[in-house]
């Protein structure tokens, strides 16, 4: 018997993808997570552009994590010519990314992942969800107005340079935020027992989680600095990363996919917040440890769609953290020069999706030679597909209509930012 | 009475703009209650075919197959709108259009035969009728709403049709451009930013595209007498409205 699952056009992801699965005898015989949004051709566009152009541009290329591509792109910038920024301006980067990992995951959590949980078509399609969407709608706005206040509007930033920032906001403009923010992190709290409580009674989705890979930090929640841990105990430095991972194309999708080498094919592996609430659960404040221990739920997470919970760990923690840079900000944050050169610089940076990785090469004018960006959505698809075919192998006694929500489930719980995943690729050439 | 059906679609793009509808965030609460919203993937499964009373577009075009699905659109609303320099002039990826054209060692100019092609990324108004244009990458929530409220009283929006500089000397902010002399793009720029990044103290690079009657190459001197080469100067115009300044400057010399 022949069973086939065709999402034409998946919904409440961001950017055009489509899946098609085809199952035989209750054997999976073909997982296609189909990629047909149109590639814009960043890494040619940005060759012969000066730096400052590849933080204003890379920005572009998705309108939920912009501050990920800036912030990967100014650490790599630096990197190649060679320049630290002081304290202070690594405690705004910091912010600034705060306020995007509440913005992104609030609005994944309770407009495009939650509704799945209650089987609704939108998160306003049922009365009974309003307060749950009006709850995201109240801890997004927190998080744009960290963004506007540091980077003059939530989508595609303006402050961010090399050396530091074009302004910095003084005390009094941080200080002003603080009510709000204490109210966004109790909201926050709350958040995560409910969204444990989505989980109770609920069998476990096995195995759909399984190699992950973070930026791991010893002392603080890893967002801009760190090395490269797999959940199997191998930590890389960023370069060494980079080399021991491959990208190949599969004929069905506009988005590369990736893999670690090991053997003959490249090993799938998943990052994300599911991958770094498992690998740096230890570094998270009590309070927020304690509210999700109180729910009954034990580490590690590796039901995927437990992603949400994951995400909504970190919204309180980026509230946490955001408070206290805030206490901590001294009122200036100087820039340091950045005088153009030649030079190579790679960096990672944990976007809300993963790592998100930027590799550039400058010339004497610290003009752009070479480009390469690999996005989070990348590293995750063959992950994804593997995820897809666990599950229904071990769920394929359901009906197809229940595989398939549940496929789009898992799907939405990686948060595929579909965009970012196909800048790169010139069709016309095949390859990036 | 029944709700005017809208429609959100997308094609070559950020997705910027429509999060800058989610990001009405109260507002978009009641939009919701006054519009029957009938399509909008980003954020709902619910796919309905049929009219548009109101269709909003984001992104350009870059592949055939959305010169098909923007005509298809057309026919099937009342009022079309684009949302931001994707829509609105070709967005960043527009770029790519002069990339090929100097690579076949051809003339700068937009080749209007070159249109059809995948290698170019156009403005949905080089395909079909636009009935309003909002700029901006990203838009902004104010021109949203103002667009969406007029929608419904059946008025025109009113967005600012002057320059950048306006919104400077309205809030006394000291000009970038004569002070420090930056290169800064707002006497061809359009307002409607709030003049964020001269508040900033950085020059404005222009997410707003040209202005209507932009001299550019009155500026363009103005920045070579600065010191900036001919290179410099055109990449400055070379953003995400490259396609909209380009055509205003070869407007302005016919
Ligand atoms: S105009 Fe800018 S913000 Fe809007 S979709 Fe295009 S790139 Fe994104």
């Amino acid at each position: 018997m022949k069973r086939r699952i065709n999402v034409k056009y998946l919904s409440r992801v961001e950017g055009e993808g489509a899946l098609i699965i085809e199952i035989r005898n209750n054997e999976v015989e073909k997982v296609d997570l189909r990629i047909f949004e149109a590639p814009r051709f960043f890494e040619p566009i940005l060759r012969g552009r000066p730096f400052q152009d590849v933080i204003d541009f890379t920005a572009r290329i998705c309108g939920i994590c912009p501050v990920a591509y800036q912030m990967s792109a100014v650490h790599a910038i630096e990197a190649a010519m060679g320049v630290s920024v002081p304290q202070p301006v690594q405690d705004l980067r910091r912010l600034m990314y705060c306020g995007e990992w509440i913005e992104s995951h609030a609005l994944h959590v309770h407009f495009l992942h939650g509704p799945d949980f209650f089987g609704m078509e939108s998160a306003w399609s049922d009365r009974d969800y309003g307060h749950i969407a009006q709850r995201g709608m109240k801890l997004k706005g927190l998080g744009n107005k960290i963004l506007a206040l540091l980077g003059g509007r939530p989508v595609h930033p303006l402050s961010v340079r090399p050396g530091g920032f074009f302004r910095w906001p003084e005390k009094k403009e941080l200080y002003q935020l603080l009510p709000d923010l204490e109210k966004g992190f109790d909201l926050s709290l709350e958040c995560i027992s409910w969204a444990v409580s989505l989980f109770e009674g609920e069998e476990e989705i096995k195995d759909t989680g399984g190699f992950m890979v973070s930026l791991h930090n010893p002392d603080i929640y890893a967002m801009n600095t760190g090395t490269v841990c797999t959940s199997d105990g191998i930590t890389y430095s960023m370069g060494e990363f980079t080399k021991v991972i491959e990208e190949y194309q599969v004929p069905h999708s506009n988005a590369l996919h990736t893999g670690i080498k090991t053997g003959s094919t490249p090993q799938p592996f998943m990052v994300g917040p599911l991958s770094r609430i498992n690998m740096s659960f230890t570094s998270l404040p009590e309070k927020v440890k304690s509210t999700v221990l109180q729910g009954g739920i034990s580490l590690p997470l590796v039901d995927i769609r437990m992603s949400i919970i994951a995400r909504c760990i970190e919204i309180s923690y980026a509230f946490h953290e955001a408070i206290n840079i805030i206490q901590g900000y001294d009122g200036t944050a100087p820039h340091v020069h950045v005088e153009p050169k030649e030079g190579k610089g790679l960096w990672i940076t944990e976007a809300p999706r993963g790592m998100l990785i930027h590799s550039y090469e400058f010339d004497r004018k610290g003009n752009v030679v070479t480009a390469r960006i690999i996005p989070p959505t990348s590293q995750n698809l063959a992950h994804i597909e593997k995820s897809l075919r666990n599950y229904i192998e071990s769920n394929h006694h359901l009906t197809t209509k229940a595989l398939r929500s549940g496929c789009e489930n898992i799907i939405r719980s990686y948060d595929p930012c579909i965009s970012c995943s196909v800048h790169l690729i010139d069709l016309t050439e095949g390859k990036s | 009475m029944k709700k005017p059906r809208l429609g959100i679609f997308k094609l070559t793009s950020c997705d910027g703009c429509q999060l800058s509808i989610l990001n009405l965030e109260e507002e978009l609460l009641r939009v919701v209650e006054l519009f029957s919203l009938s399509f909008f993937p980003m954020a709902s499964d619910k796919e309905l075919g049929g009219y548009f009373d109101l269709a909003l577009i984001e992104g350009s075009i870059s592949e055939s197959r959305q010169r098909e699905q923007v005509i298809s659109v057309r026919e099937r609303s009342r009022y079309l709108i684009t949302i931001g320099a994707c829509a609105t002039s070709g967005g960043l990826q527009a770029l790519k259009n002069w990339a090929v054209l100097e690579s076949f060692k051809k003339s700068v100019y937009p080749d209007p035969a070159l249109i059809e092609s995948l290698s170019t990324s156009t403005p949905v108004s080089d395909h079909v009728y636009v009935d309003f244009e909002i700029w901006g990458c990203p838009v902004t929530g104010d021109a949203l709403s103002e667009t969406l409220a007029c929608f419904l009283l059946d008025k025109r929006p009113t967005i600012p049709q002057y320059s950048l500089c306006m919104e400077c000397k309205r809030k006394a902010i000291p000009c970038i451009l004569v002070s420090e002399g930056e290169p800064c793009l707002g006497p061809i720029t359009r307002a409607g930013c709030g003049a964020l990044c001269p508040s900033f103290s950085r020059a404005c690079y222009g997410c707003f595209g040209p202005r209507d009657d932009a001299n550019i190459d009155s500026l363009m001197r103005w920045f070579e007498k600065s010191g900036y080469s001919g290179r410099e100067r055109q990449r400055l115009l070379d953003t995400m409205n490259t396609y909209a300044y380009r055509r205003v400057q070869i407007e302005k010399k016919d």
